[in-house]
């Protein structure tokens, strides 16, 4: 097994059941690195203009542009450390670890031959469904954009290992672009999100405001 | 190349923009705009279909030349509306600069997915319509629109993440057959039969996923109330006439390509989706009382609809296209009245709202027109497209989703009409007295109102051609 899946798996793990934004943030960041330094591995030496930007999406922009973009917003709200992205009990790890199972068994189907790509493979599925278990199961908007950017991610990782991804550097730049927006936005919505109450009573004031 | 100046035009307008004394004439510069890009979207429609160009990313054929026909007129409605509210309404002048701009941008990336010839810049400009629509559903000081405009933001990003993921998957599926994947959809018609692995199999049901999600389709659906709801009622119409149509015509796409190789996927998977969502949608329909909820309700459940038809497919495909046009007339007619009874009376309850005959006679009208049309009476196209996908549905066997469909589609007509029907024909509450409704005010409603019921009573034989080409295209084996 790649050292390096293995750490991106325990990296996906472990920040559900260490329950701080921090923690969570950090996992992102890690994530973001360890595919820049898988994609290295995998491309031995980028040569094309796409390959370097493919390195920098990955270990620069998903390794802490995203991470720290949401962390200077938590950071200046002095929001309090404890947050959980699935539900602290049992029956939620269980699921979680399931799918971890459920993941590799997934990969074997999906894979002819055992070995890198099937683990890959696996790994991806496992951040897929772990991101779509977050977004089930919290409904804070912080938490729902951690299990989006964590799917983001798994995604990536599912590319990295198609063997014929040179794209055309223009729809390269158009994805990171799209991503680059994502990014700000979320850190937009984090900031008027945990700023303003939002309620009924606020609503129905404005019910009288002109609209388009 | 007058398609390529359907995206190009307005994606300079936006920028023109920037120059402030070009802002003072915002609302002037969107329907100068949008009235050269209907002319250019009929230039194209009338024209005959071109091959790949632009190095094979850009293609004109039957289905962006139906659509291109359809959304930009829709466009055009829009924005002599915003044009007109900022007129008699000097409120709304604050701001309006940021809204044209986003506006056209949202309109340049809607040509662009309709005219692409690529799927991952199909993906990219679907992608930059919900970047553009996201920060126009949020209203100045009211918190509850920026909740929706997040959630349909982070929906819009999950659905297209799904489809990003089954293309993906599709790609590898061709790998796996040691062949070069492709994501250029002309190319991709010649190895889509290399698809025919698990890999493409689950890449195909990610982006029936996706898509769906991106229509309002169950299981994810509940985005679409919230921000077609909370959302100003032009941005309602921009979601729910134009985007709508514009993530249809990918799921299109992906049925025409992939459906020989995985016809039962396809069938079950849109049927589910669709059934499951009109179940929803009228349950929903009947406990609501919001006038926007209720037609946001009314989108689930013809996404629902159309959802059932794309599955089924051959005889639906006609129907379906019909069905799929007139929808989006209905829709922004409907938006359009319900923003202009919201700006009158100061409420969305519709148990606040009657007489609007005697009060509103347009908006009156136009609401009662609209309701006919949204359950499908005659003349209106909807009538004729509801027909067929039921034909087509007793046609194929299909009887369980015949009796569900017609089981619902009663229930829903019985919840519509309960409540709408008082606001329209009831006694008025109130004695108001308001000012004059203007022609203008009017127009692109009336203008709508002139495409349904052409639709439903004499389709022009260009149109018609363009809907049987089209529908040749979905119908599958």
């Amino acid at each position: 097994m790649n050292p390096l899946l293995v750490a991106l798996l325990g990296v996906l793990l472990i920040p559900l059941f260490v329950a701080t934004w921090r923690s969570s943030l950090f996992g992102l960041g890690c994530q973001g690195v360890l595919m820049a330094l898988i994609a290295r591995q995998l491309e031995s030496t980028p040569d094309t203009v796409g390959d370097w930007l493919a390195l920098v999406d990955l270990g620069v922009v998903r390794g802490f542009v995203a991470p720290l973009a949401l962390y200077g917003v938590l950071r200046a709200r002095k929001t309090p450390g404890r947050n959980d992205v699935i539900p602290p009990n049992l029956l939620s790890w269980t699921i979680a670890l399931g799918m971890v199972l459920m993941s590799f068994s997934f990969a074997e189907l999906l894979v002819a031959d055992s070995g890198e790509q099937e683990t890959l493979v696996a790994v991806a599925a496992t951040g897929v469904l772990l991101g779509f278990l977050v977004l089930a199961t919290q409904s804070d908007p912080f938490s729902q954009m951690i299990g989006a950017l964590r799917i983001e991610n798994s995604i990536a990782l599912l590319e990295l290992g198609d063997k014929h991804h040179d794209w055309p550097l223009a729809i390269q730049l158009g994805l990171l672009a799209v991503f680059l927006v994502t990014i700000a936005f979320f850190r937009g919505y984090l900031i008027t999100l945990t700023s303003r109450r939002v309620g009924g009573v606020e609503e129905s004031a404005s019910v009288g405001e002109p609209t388009l | 190349m007058s398609s390529l100046a359907l995206v190009l035009g307005p994606a300079m307008a936006s920028l023109g923009l920037g120059i402030r004394r070009l802002r003072a004439r915002a609302t002037l510069i969107l329907v100068a705009t949008a009235l050269v890009a209907t002319v250019l979207a009929y230039v194209s429609a009338l024209s005959p279909s071109t091959g790949p160009f632009l190095a094979g990313f850009v293609r004109v054929d039957a289905t962006s030349r139906l659509f291109l026909a359809v959304i930009n007129p829709i466009f055009l409605g829009i924005s002599v509306y915003v044009w007109n509210r900022v007129a008699t309404t000097p409120a709304l002048e604050a701001g309006i600069g940021r809204f044209v701009a986003l506006a056209l941008t949202f309109l340049a990336a809607s040509n662009a997915v309709l005219l692409a010839n690529h799927l991952l810049i199909l993906w990219i400009a679907l992608e930059a319509t919900t970047l553009t629509a996201a920060p126009l559903i949020v209203r100045r000081g009211v918190p509850a629109s920026q909740l929706a405009s997040f959630r349909y933001f982070l929906f819009s990003s999950i659905a297209l993440a799904l489809v990003m993921l089954g293309i993906i998957c599709l790609a590898r599926s061709i790998e796996a057959l040691e062949l070069q994947p492709t994501f250029f959809l002309d190319k991709l018609e010649s190895v889509a039969g290399a698809c025919a692995n698990n890999w493409g199999k689950l890449g195909l049901a990610l982006m029936i996923l996706g898509l769906g999600t991106k229509l309002g389709l169950a299981p994810m659906y509940s985005w679409l109330p919230e921000a077609y709801d909370q959302a100003p009622p032009a941005v309602t119409a921009l979601l729910g006439a134009i985007q709508f149509n514009v993530a249809l015509v990918v799921l299109l796409r992906v049925v025409h390509l992939f459906r020989p190789v995985h016809p039962g996927l396809v069938t079950f998977e849109l049927v589910a989706m669709g059934l499951v969502s009109m179940v929803v949608s009228t349950v929903s329909i009947i406990a609501t009382r919001n006038m926007k909820r209720l037609i946001a309700y009314a989108s689930i459940n013809h996404a629902g609809v159309i959802a059932i038809g794309l599955g089924i497919g051959k005889t639906a495909s006609y129907g379906l296209l019909l069905y799929v046009v007139s929808n989006a007339f209905i829709k922004a007619i409907l938006f359009l009245t319900a923003g202009k009874i919201k700006a009158h009376y100061l409420t969305k309850d519709t148990r606040q709202i009657a007489g609007l005959l005697k009060e509103l006679p347009y908006s009156g009208l136009f609401l009662m027109v609209g309701t006919f049309a949204l359950l499908g009476f005659p003349p209106f196209g909807s009538f004729f497209g509801e027909l067929l996908i039921l034909s087509a549905l007793v046609g194929s066997g299909h009887l369980f989703v015949f009796a569900a469909f017609c089981v619902l589609i009663t229930m829903t007509f019985v919840a519509t009409g309960r409540t709408i029907f008082p606001m329209i024909w009831g006694e008025p509450r109130h004695s108001h007295t308001w000012p004059r409704q203007t022609f203008l005010s009017a127009l692109p409603k009336l203008f709508f109102l002139f495409a349904l019921v052409v639709l439903g009573i004499y389709i022009p034989p260009v149109v018609n051609r363009l809907v049987q080409q089209v529908a040749a295209s979905v119908e599958g084996p």
